[in-house]
């Protein structure tokens, strides 16, 4: 509960605030996005699964972010920027796919 | 690897499973397990411990929020570029329809000017035409007026006192002999005359001054040469067929006056003295009238 009213403050937040996004750092945020989104939704199912832990998904979230970003930071840098982001959320997809079925699973289930 | 050839003693998975196998290993692991391992840890160590969801809130909730603005932000990125292509699109097209309404602009002009060099070349070439026939109009009253040298093809034509001139009566050439003959030239359509060097133009005369013949106020010594610019085809025809020729053909028999007429093919005649050329008149005075 206090997740999603966090959730909702930080949309409401970035809605208001209009925060400018570094030109450096523009072409990362998105699939920063997605690897956060990946991060958040396996600790909505640990929750679930009643496994979460406050620790893991700190650093599980800033360690995807990062990762993910890198990444594509790397393959801009190689001139394979587009084909590796594709794959980054390509298996960040699966993933968040896998992990929201879960929580239906649960939801629906329990 | 497992995948190894040669330690794979199980019966290999066909191929095409393979990719398979990925994709459920990433489906498998889309949880990170340290959840589960610190989970069984936290088991292990601390068996009364408080059960999913009681815990407090601590910095995950930061990291949603975090998560939020992040949301927020890269959302408002990718709808923040879209206006600025569809801006670029429309300024595209602005400058488009622009330049389009500016060619269209410019041909029509191009059509009126086009035009106006067709009409303009039209002009021209008729006012060249009428400046042709001016410029004819002048060259032939520049060579009957005399006013300025020719040349061409025509007859010269001598003319002298008889031998016995001094004793037989009638065999001197006299002014009014030599203005028949002229006369007779221009009836046979010669176009430029000269006696002895002197252009006859419209107001010069051939009269007789004491002794002497003058043209031009110049007298002239025998003998007479009369050089007739004209058609030399037809000249001398003409010319012994009208009643000069008639005239001088007697004179020539009669009187023994010596009439030789030669053609030549290239006459050069000056022009008429300057001072024949003005013509004087008396001008009425306005104010007494």
């Amino acid at each position: 509960m206090i997740a999603a009213v966090g959730l909702l403050a930080g949309l409401l937040l970035g809605l208001v605030l209009q925060p400018s996004v570094p030109l450096a750092l523009q072409p990362y945020l998105p699939i920063a996005v997605v690897a956060a989104l990946d991060a958040t939704f396996g600790a909505l199912r640990a929750y679930l699964d009643g496994i979460f832990d406050d620790k893991v998904f700190v650093i599980s979230f800033v360690s995807n972010v990062v990762i993910a970003a890198l990444i594509v930071y790397l393959g801009d840098q190689l001139g394979v920027g587009n084909q590796l982001s594709t794959g980054v959320v390509v298996v960040l997809g699966i993933r968040i796919f896998s992990n929201v079925a879960a929580i239906r699973r649960h939801v629906l289930h329990a | 690897m497992s995948n190894a050839p040669g330690d794979d003693r199980r019966p290999a998975p066909a191929q095409p499973l393979r990719s398979w196998d990925l994709l459920s290993r990433l489906s498998d692991s889309a949880v990170d397990d340290d959840y589960a391992r610190l989970a069984a840890r936290r088991e292990s160590m601390r068996p009364q411990a408080q059960g999913p969801g009681r815990r407090r809130p601590g910095w995950g909730v930061g990291v949603v929020v975090v998560l939020g603005l992040m949301l927020s932000a890269s959302a408002l990125q990718a709808q923040g570029s879209e206006p600025a292509e569809a801006r670029e699109r429309s300024a595209l097209v602005d400058q488009i329809e622009e330049r389009r309404t500016s060619i269209s602009r410019s041909t029509s002009t191009l059509q009126g000017l086009q035009d106006e060099i067709a009409a303009l070349q039209g002009d021209a070439s008729s006012a060249g035409a009428r400046g042709e026939s001016l410029l004819d109009t002048v060259e032939r009253s520049r060579i009957l007026t005399g006013s300025g040298p020719v040349e061409g093809p025509g007859v010269r034509i001598v003319v002298d006192d008889a031998d016995d001139a001094a004793t037989v009566e009638g065999g001197t050439v006299l002014d009014r002999d030599l203005q028949v003959l002229v006369n007779g030239l221009w009836q046979a359509e010669a176009e430029a005359l000269s006696i002895n060097g002197q252009r006859l133009g419209p107001t010069s005369a051939i009269r007789v001054a004491g002794r002497a013949i003058t043209v031009n106020y110049r007298p002239l010594t025998p003998p007479y040469v009369i050089s007739a610019i004209g058609d030399p085809d037809t000249l001398e025809a003409r010319f012994s067929e009208t009643a000069a020729g008639q005239s001088w053909f007697q004179l020539e028999s009669n009187y023994g006056i010596r009439f030789d007429m030669e053609y030549v093919a290239d006459l050069s005649l000056p022009g008429v003295p300057a001072g024949r050329l003005r013509l004087r008149n008396a001008l009425q005075d306005r104010v007494a009238r």
